[in-house]
């Protein structure tokens, strides 16, 4: 499963306290459906403020993004959050599971916020950690796993739906370089088998060379860095 | 490995996301620590108004009883120049009046052995009117012999009075009326020496202390026919409201009916204040318990922060954010009601039933406090604490609704 994305002349802009701060200022992106594209740039460019624009989490003050054809403006608050559910998977630089649950229960989570049945979902999650290895681990608390092994968890959560589209920010930026290459290993390897279309913002170029395409943020616009290995 | 997801992953989202929240509060000290005083203070409102409230209808209950027996069902002002033998005949003829009894009051003074006070009179016919309750023990113990003065000649006192003035049955009292006669020598007062027929129970009040009874005939000469009243009993106070159209029905103009609820309205209204303003000072506990579940939301909505932006990207709507929060409030809150409710009712069921609260002193005839606990009280204390809860609870509900995703994830 997998979907398009494009965006047209995108900007975006924060009110600080006295002056606005211009972050996105014309971006225009348009991806294959099964794309695995990166995105890298300075520190404060704006990936994290498009990541999320892109994952329908805030909204555009002016331009357009689709998402497999559907106007993310055209929807309302309630239909952004199914679309969000049914359509992305999210993963941050910081882990995000949820404390209070367990391994098992934070990769159900989203599969019980679609409203599935309890024990479809279990299933589909412990197949899920199977995959990436933490079979022993369904039980641990966030607290009780490495760093490595959370955000596993983590992306086993984010592709519990079968969600078109991937997205995620640093992934790999909180954790040591062979737990580095062994998440980002991981996540391409299920992205490439999912056929899911995938954005990945990253500071790591040898983890950026992987991917299909690298994109550079800076000042506000996008542009194409080159184009790694796999087309 | 683990076969099935555990029951509370079958739970709609906001009651699970609110069980494991509780959950995670108790690891917090803090947030234990104002989740037991919130809950701890509802339980504690709930309980001290059920009791507070169960107390004063008790004693308001009491209170209430005694006075209205003393009360006449209805009293009827005669007009001057009617007959009251008549019109007492044809109130006893309608349905439901069970005794119709002619009264006359006046005011006068009361001399004996150089002792004077001012005193209301009741002149009665027949029977001592339901206002001045006989004793059962009479003047035995004093006066060591049974009263042979003729019942319908006689007066009689107070026993505070009687017993301060050490008068016994039989003894005489003078009765004056402060209607002149006019005589050669110029207007004397009007007087008559009484012999004491027995006592009344006075109770609680002064007022009884200053009331003596006289037989009608004996009131007409002091006083004239001014002041004409006439006393009905009925079957119960309820046909006592009924009946009292048809009793205003047959009495001529100028006359007037009040039943037993006008006659005492001052009473019942301060009752009934007593009991509103009783019920606003215990109940303040209430909302200060209130402020503590709103601070345990805060509290936890501020740690969950990032929690909450990543449920919503996880595709939560804002709707349930809230509701997990409400339900969070609801369950300490409900808690609070519920241990308060099953206290303050418990409580008061054994104060009541083993008679544990004695009031000081004799200002009542009461061995004990009893505890009526009334549904509507019940009713009101629950409804005001369910109010507050909700409204407090939805207070810091919507405020983690209202934070967007990308501000709850960006910290
Ligand atoms: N809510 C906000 N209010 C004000 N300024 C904001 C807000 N959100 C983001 N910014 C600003 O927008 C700019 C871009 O932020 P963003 O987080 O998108 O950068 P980034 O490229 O992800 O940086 P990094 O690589 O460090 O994560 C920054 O200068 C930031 O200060
Ligand atoms: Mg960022």
């Amino acid at each position: 499963m997998s979907i398009t994305i494009e965006a047209r002349n995108v900007h975006k802009s924060y009110q600080d306290a006295d002056r606005k701060v211009k972050v996105l200022q014309g971006i225009n992106l348009a991806t294959e459906a099964g794309e695995l594209v990166a995105i890298v740039g300075p520190s404060g460019s704006g990936k994290s403020t498009l990541l999320h624009l892109l994952g329908a989490l805030d909204t555009v003050d002016r331009g357009e993004i689709m998402i497999g054809g559907q106007a993310l403006a055209d929807l309302g608050r309630r239909q952004l959050a199914k679309f969000r559910n049914r359509t992305i998977g999210f993963v941050f630089q910081f882990h995000r599971l949820l404390p209070d649950f367990d391994a098992l229960e934070n990769v159900m989570m989203p599969g019980r916020i679609a409203g599935h049945d309890p024990v479809r979902v279990a299933q589909r999650a412990r197949q899920l950690l199977l995959e990436v290895g933490l079979e022993e681990r369904l039980d641990h608390f966030p607290s009780q796993l490495s760093g490595g092994e959370r955000q596993r968890v983590a992306i086993c959560r984010a592709l519990l739906m079968e969600p078109p589209l991937l997205l995620a920010d640093e992934p790999t930026g909180n954790l040591d370089p062979v737990a580095a290459d062994q998440v980002f290993e991981l996540l391409i390897n299920l992205q490439q088998r999912h056929g899911t279309t995938a954005v990945l913002v990253t500071h790591n170029p040898a983890l950026a060379s992987r991917c299909g395409r690298i994109l550079r943020l800076e000042k506000g616009v996008l542009y194409a860095e080159s184009y790694g290995p796999n087309p | 490995m683990r076969q099935l997801p555990s029951w509370q992953m079958k739970l709609p989202l906001p009651s699970l996301l609110a069980l494991r929240y509780l959950r995670s509060g108790r690891r917090d000290a803090y947030v234990s620590l104002l989740s037991l005083l919130a809950t701890g203070g509802i339980t504690l409102g709930v309980s001290a108004l059920i009791l507070v409230l169960s107390g004063l209808s008790g004693l308001q209950d009491f209170l209430r009883s005694d006075v209205l027996s003393r009360t006449p069902h209805l009293e009827i002002e005669v007009p001057e120049g009617v007959d009251s033998s008549t019109l007492c005949d044809a109130f006893k003829g309608i349905i439901g009046v069970v005794d119709a009894q002619r009264i006359l009051r006046g005011r006068g003074w009361l001399l004996f052995s150089g002792g004077a006070i001012s005193v209301q009179v009741v002149g009665f016919e027949g029977q001592l009117p339901r206002s001045f309750p006989v004793r059962e023990d009479s003047f035995a113990d004093s006066s060591g012999a049974e009263s042979d003065v003729d019942a319908g000649a006689g007066l009689y006192l107070g026993d505070a009075l009687a017993r301060r003035w050490a008068v016994s049955i039989g003894d005489k009292v003078d009765l004056v009326s402060p209607r002149p006669t006019l005589t050669p020598f110029g207007p004397q007062p009007r007087a008559q020496a009484l012999p004491l027929a027995g006592v009344f129970r006075t109770g609680r009040t002064e007022d009884n202390e200053q009331r003596v009874a006289v037989p009608l005939a004996t009131a007409r000469r002091l006083f004239g026919h001014h002041g004409s009243r006439i006393e009905i009993k009925t079957n119960s106070l309820d046909t006592a409201l009924q009946v009292a159209e048809s009793v205003a029905a047959v009495l001529p103009a100028g006359g007037r009916v009040r039943t037993w609820q006008e006659l005492n309205r001052a009473l019942f209204f301060a009752l009934k204040l007593e009991k509103v303003l009783m019920f606003i000072a215990v109940f303040l506990i209430v909302p200060v318990a209130a402020m503590s579940l709103v601070t345990v939301l805060a509290l936890l909505i501020s740690s969950k922060r990032g929690e909450i932006g990543m449920l919503q990207a996880m595709g939560a709507s804002a709707g349930e954010i809230r509701r997990a929060f409400l339900v969070l409030g609801g369950l300490l809150g409900t808690v609070g009601l519920v241990l308060g409710g099953t206290l303050g009712v418990g409580t008061a069921w054994m104060l009541d039933r083993y008679q544990l609260i004695s009031p000081p002193g004799d200002v009542y005839f009461l061995s004990h406090i009893p505890f009526l606990i009334e549904g509507g009280d019940l009713a009101a204390i629950f409804l005001a604490t369910i109010i507050l809860i909700a409204s407090s609870t939805l207070f810091a509900a919507r405020r983690a609704a209202a934070l967007g995703p990308v501000e709850a994830l960006r910290n």
